[in-house]
């Protein structure tokens, strides 16, 4: 198994030699040590690996929310190391989803205007169609003018994920993003992003700490002391499960 | 508990800057004015001492009357009466002394110096005896023929004069003419002092012609030989001559210094007034402020009280801190308020000598500043502290950071019982009850403010903000949405932002409407009454006998004019019962003062106008007559309808009034006249008038000219104008620009109140600037996620600003409302007593004005928070809690 994965045009986003250095000297933490990685578009891919291995700091980067200290990633063809913050923004907006843990949502807006919001920001209409499937499969057709804390921590992630998808993005990044929910809720929200990458065409990343959910992907890509240390495709819960026993021994 | 209290309190310094911003502002006006008016009657009092210090005692008529402007009038001395008191035991030497105002100073502009504000241009006659002179010639000699002057260095130097140049000076009697500088003075044995007045000594037979006085002084002043007191000489003058009023130089000096204090002391009050608002607004950001602090810290209370605080330990804690912020604001303020008395004070000594430009700092001045302060301040947090006294523990674990509690019975209850009480105030202040009916007015305006801002604001924000925003998300646009849910989300803090601008912009609208209205009713007034197609009129309202006296004469010789109407003003004090009756102050007789006490009896002083009868009802239309203008003779007045009822006067009955001039006169009510012209309820036809009057107000004061039909009134201007082209103390108007000048003087008195209130506005725009920036604090995450999902920099500054827009808009909105309503309320009070006197009118410009501009600041408050906002980092801001 190799331990990078050359960049190839097909790919939704990736990283060529990531290095992410915080603080200086001797605080400094190299939470990217050099992560290369490519992930192909209509692919679920899972990223894992010991709590501060690096997994939220290379999605941010990715997802152009914080900058590298050396490497370059991108979205699509375009690289972000040398876009200005308006530029940025605009792509956060327009070609990247992004779900957090937790608090996800904005308080004052309904459930429908949250899904709406980054095509609002854009000034933009949402496509109809495209809106209406989301909406069915998530299944909140009638939890739409509700306000967030109205609704179920689950539902609540459902809509962030489909606040993630309206907009047809490139890609979806999503850390940790059932981390808060019982597992129940978690394997809707699971469930929902495997039908949008399958069915619809889309691309997701997904950070997580549980085989289970990791299971759902494509590929487990499995990240240590912010380098990439193994990777698997086709998972399922058990091989995972032996991949991590192995990793940490 | 305590430890902690302060170690977050010294953790947020930028909070506590914000916070104590307005305690700060409102200490420093109250304080500064007072530093700088206790500064300013201690140097007045020093001056006024050096310009009467070489009297030892002063000789005066009996003959006098208060006036509404502080300076009592008197009636002159004959100049006979100086031997008599030379001839007196004990008098080193005696003198009359000429002062008085009336001519002025004309500029190297041409225009008027001093033009009607501060301190006046004097009349003086040149006294040889050097210990009885006012102030010391610094250069030159004294004036020998009618042509030469004296006048002092601060006149000279401002007007770039010098020894032997010419001064234009503009008299009734020879219009603008140059008199030659023969020398310089200055007050004080070295002649470096001033009081700022403009002193202009002329020979005293000048003098006394200038002034319409010949023979005749203002009083006689006296020194006495050596080994004699001051209250000796006066009694032993006094025993002399017992029909003259005799003073000791100190009496007379401390009285004069007693008259100018009072200026100073309506300028402390007018000010400190505007100290009390910046206070009453600052009380409202204060309040607000710890409001949303507390409740940011729910959790950190909670948890505090989980681990075992008390009740009482969590409100000390809050108390403390209020206590600190209110200590450090009133240093603050004090420093503030004793930088704003040195500046002013340094301005102040372009005009005239102040004994010291540093403030002495008062004992009472700091009591004050620190009492108010921290009581401003710890009263402002503690409803907000015993809120979160009840912060159960539990809420350590669940997320609540905005207060969204709806509005409380209790709450509403007193707000209604605050509206309730406020009225009756105002309807007993109105009505005239009650102790002090205008603190009645205002304390009842102020519960009704409060309670509507306080009460009425949270029930009215969420839909009103809104409502505001609506516009703003026209086309979809996210942002004004978003910030209209933002106002809307905490209505009472909202609410409580918006409070601040409310009472300031309440103030303004009220006094806008009120100043408006009042403009607007002497336009009607004059406009419908007033047939006059020209008024020759005073440049200023101060400047009497400034028109010549020839000046009526010659107009009518311009060809085109048909009628010309002079007119003067004079006070008089009415003697029939209900004047006695409603008498207010006995003169009072200063200590000291022997001879003859003040003779004037007690009776209700009023305004009365000197006219031409065979023209005046020409002029201006004063309805029906009963009786005959022939009618008016010497001895004979006409009196206004309603003022004649009230006092159950009719035609024929004769009044007693007392002059000033000559004593109790008996005038006859010749015609009763059905509407008045401005102050004019009393009409003396010149015939009684001009035997009656001072020389001073003895000239006329306006001159309405109407032209013949037909007649070309362009010409008729133009020659008016080349009348008096020369003449600067004196303005051709045709009826728009009397109206103007008539009103003018609340222009000015409106241009101060603005921009003292603009500093109210100033404050309450740093409460909603102290707002945003605690609710950006605390909508860090939400703003972060916003940002994370492609929100700009710019779309997320400009939510920030629509919602200081939202605020803005909502508190200038309830000010205009109750602006209204109360200006309403107001005129509705007046005109029940005096209909017609007030016609209400909405400035409708001014008004719009007001509520851009307190937008437009709304929105600049806002800029600094949302550009901290739009700064921040969005990863940080997200991983926030
Ligand atoms: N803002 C920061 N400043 C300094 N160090 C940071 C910062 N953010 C992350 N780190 C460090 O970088 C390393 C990687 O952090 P990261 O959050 O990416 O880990 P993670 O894999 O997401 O862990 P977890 O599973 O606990 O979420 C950690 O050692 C962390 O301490
Ligand atoms: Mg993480």
């Amino acid at each position: 198994m190799s331990m990078t994965t050359t960049p190839s045009g097909t790919a939704a986003a990736g990283a060529v030699d990531a290095v992410k250095v915080y603080g200086t000297d001797d605080t400094e933490v190299r939470a990217l040590d050099g992560v290369t990685i490519d992930f192909e578009r209509s692919r679920f891919t899972a990223i894992m690996g010991p709590s501060g291995s690096g997994k939220s700091t290379l999605m941010h980067c990715l997802a152009g929310l914080d900058r590298l200290s050396a490497g370059r990633v991108r979205i699509g063809d375009v690289f972000l190391d040398d876009l200005s913050d308006a530029k940025l923004t605009e792509l956060r907006r327009d070609k990247v989803g992004f779900v957090f843990q937790a608090f996800n949502l904005i308080p004052t807006l309904s459930a429908a205007e949250n899904i709406t919001l980054p095509m609002d920001l854009a000034g933009r209409k949402p496509d109809a169609a495209w809106m209406d499937q989301i909406i069915n499969i998530v299944g909140l057709a009638d939890r739409l003018s509700h306000r967030p804390s109205e609704l179920s921590g689950g539902q609540q992630q459902r809509v962030a994920v489909a606040r993630a998808l309206v907009s047809r993005p490139e890609i979806v990044f999503a850390d940790e993003p059932t981390g808060n929910l019982d597992s129940r809720s978690g394997h809707e929200v699971l469930g929902f992003m495997r039908y949008a990458v399958s069915d619809l065409n889309q691309t997701v990343v997904v950070v997580t700490h549980d085989p289970n959910a990791a299971a759902y992907a494509d590929r487990v890509v499995f990240l240590a002391d912010g380098r990439i240390v193994d990777q698997m495709e086709n998972p399922t819960a058990e091989r995972i499960i032996d991949s991590m026993k192995q990793l940490g021994g | 508990m305590i430890r902690i209290a302060l170690k977050d309190l010294f953790a947020r310094k930028r909070r506590l800057v914000t916070t104590g911003i307005a305690v700060v502002l409102g200490i420093a006006f109250l304080t500064g004015t007072q530093l700088l008016s206790v500064s300013l009657s201690d140097s007045i009092k020093s001056l006024v001492g050096d310009v009467y210090s070489g009297f030892d005692a002063v000789v005066r008529s009996p003959r006098t009357q208060e006036t509404p402007f502080g300076q009592p009038i008197r009636t002159q001395v004959p100049a006979g009466l100086v031997d008599q008191v030379a001839a007196v035991d004990g008098v080193g030497a005696a003198v009359g002394v000429v002062e008085s105002p009336g001519p002025e100073i004309v500029g190297n502009d041409g225009k008027v110096v001093g033009g009607g504000f501060g301190p006046p241009t004097l009349v003086y006659n040149w006294i040889d005896d050097e210990g009885l002179r006012i102030g010391s010639l610094r250069q030159g000699g004294p004036p020998t023929t009618a042509e030469q002057i004296v006048i002092d260095f601060r006149t000279a130097d401002s007007l770039g004069k010098q020894l032997g140049d010419e001064l234009s000076i503009a008299t009734t009697q020879d219009g603008v003419r140059p008199y030659q500088i023969v020398g310089i003075s200055g007050l004080g044995d070295d002649g470096s002092q001033s009081t700022g007045v403009r002193p202009i000594t002329f020979t005293t037979a000048e003098a006394q012609r200038l002034l319409n006085q010949p023979d005749q002084f203002n009083f006689v002043a006296a020194r006495a030989i050596d080994g004699e007191t001051q209250a000796d000489l006066a009694a032993r003058i006094g025993e002399e001559l017992p029909e003259w009023q005799v003073l000791t130089g100190e009496a007379f000096t401390a009285e004069n210094q007693e008259q100018i204090s009072q200026f100073v002391d309506i300028l402390e009050i007018f000010v400190s007034v505007f100290g009390y608002v910046a206070l009453i607004v600052a009380i409202f950001i204060i309040y607000n402020t710890f409001s949303i602090i507390i409740t940011q810290r729910t959790r950190e209370t909670a948890l505090l009280r989980a681990v075992g605080a008390t009740r009482r330990q969590v409100i000390v804690a809050t108390l403390l801190e209020a206590i600190v912020v209110g200590l450090v604001a009133a240093t603050f303020g004090l420093a503030a308020g004793f930088a704003l008395a040195t500046l002013l004070l340094r301005v102040l000594s372009g005009f005239f000598t102040i004994s010291s430009t540093v403030p002495s700092l008062a004992g009472g001045v700091v009591v004050l500043a620190v009492v108010i302060g921290v009581g401003v301040t710890v009263l402002s947090a503690v409803i907000p502290a015993i809120r979160s006294s009840k912060v159960p523990p539990v809420a350590a674990i669940t997320e609540v950071a905005v207060d969204r509690t709806a509005i409380s019975v209790s709450r509403r209850i007193w707000g209604a019982a605050l509206v309730v009480g406020g009225v009756a105030l105002i309807g007993t202040g109105l009505a005239q009850t009650g102790p002090n009916p205008l603190y009645q007015v205002g304390g009842g305006a102020l519960a009704i403010l409060v309670s509507v801002a306080v009460i009425l604001g949270p029930l009215i924000a969420r839909p009103v903000s809104r409502a505001i925003a609506a516009p703003f998300s026209l086309g979809g646009l996210i942002d004004g949405r978003l910030a209209g849910e933002n106002a809307a989300r905490s209505p009472k803090r909202t609410a409580a932002a918006a409070a601040a601008l409310t009472i300031g912009v309440t103030l303004v609208t009220l006094i806008a409407i009120v100043a408006s209205s009042i403009k607007a009713s002497a336009d009607d007034a004059i406009s419908s009454s007033v047939k006059a197609d020209f008024v020759v009129a005073t440049a200023s309202l101060t400047s009497f006998g400034a028109i010549p006296a020839d000046s009526a004469d010659a107009i009518r010789e311009i060809p085109g004019v048909a009628e010309v109407s002079p007119i003067r003003f004079t006070l008089l004090r009415l003697l029939d019962p209900v004047g006695v009756a409603s008498a207010t102050t006995a003169t009072t007789v200063p200590a000291g003062q022997l001879g003859a006490p003040s003779d004037a009896p007690p009776g209700e002083d009023t305004f009365a106008l000197g006219i031409d009868p065979a023209s005046w009802f020409d002029v201006v239309d004063s309805g029906g007559l009963e009786g005959s203008p022939e009618d008016l003779t010497a001895g004979t007045m006409a009196v206004e309808r309603k003022f004649a009822t009230e006092r159950g006067w009719r035609v024929g009955d004769t009044i007693p009034v007392y002059f000033v001039a000559t004593g109790v006169q008996p005038v006859r009510v010749a015609v009763i006249y059905d509407e008045q012209l401005g102050q004019g309820s009393i009409l003396l036809p010149l015939a009684t008038f001009e035997p009656n009057s001072l020389p001073l107000f003895n000239t006329d004061s306006q001159i309405f000219v109407t032209t013949e039909p037909g007649a070309d009134t362009a010409a008729v201007k133009a020659a008016l104008d080349a009348q008096f082209a020369d003449i600067p103390t004196v303005s051709v108007q045709d009826l728009q620009e009397y109206i103007q000048s008539q009103t003018g003087p609340i222009n000015v008195f409106l241009g101060i109140v603005y921009a003292l209130l603009g500093l109210a506005i100033v404050i309450a725009l740093i409460g909603i600037a102290n707002t945003l920036s605690l609710s950006v604090l605390e909508r860090t995450r939400e703003l972060g996620l916003l940002r994370a999902v492609g929100m700009t920099r710019w779309q997320l500054r400009r939510t920030i600003l629509i919602e200081a827009a939202i605020i803005a808009v909502f508190g200038t909105l309830m000010g205009l409302v109750i602006g209204i309503v109360f200006a309403g309320a107001l005129s509705v009070a007046i005109a029940a007593d005096n209909p017609g006197i007030l016609t209400f009118q909405l400035p409708v410009v001014q008004l719009l004005v007001i509520v851009a501009v307190a937008t437009i600041a709304g929105v600049v408050a806002a800029l600094l928070p949302a550009w901290r906002a739009s700064r921040m980092n969005v990863l940080e801001a997200v991983s926030s809690s």
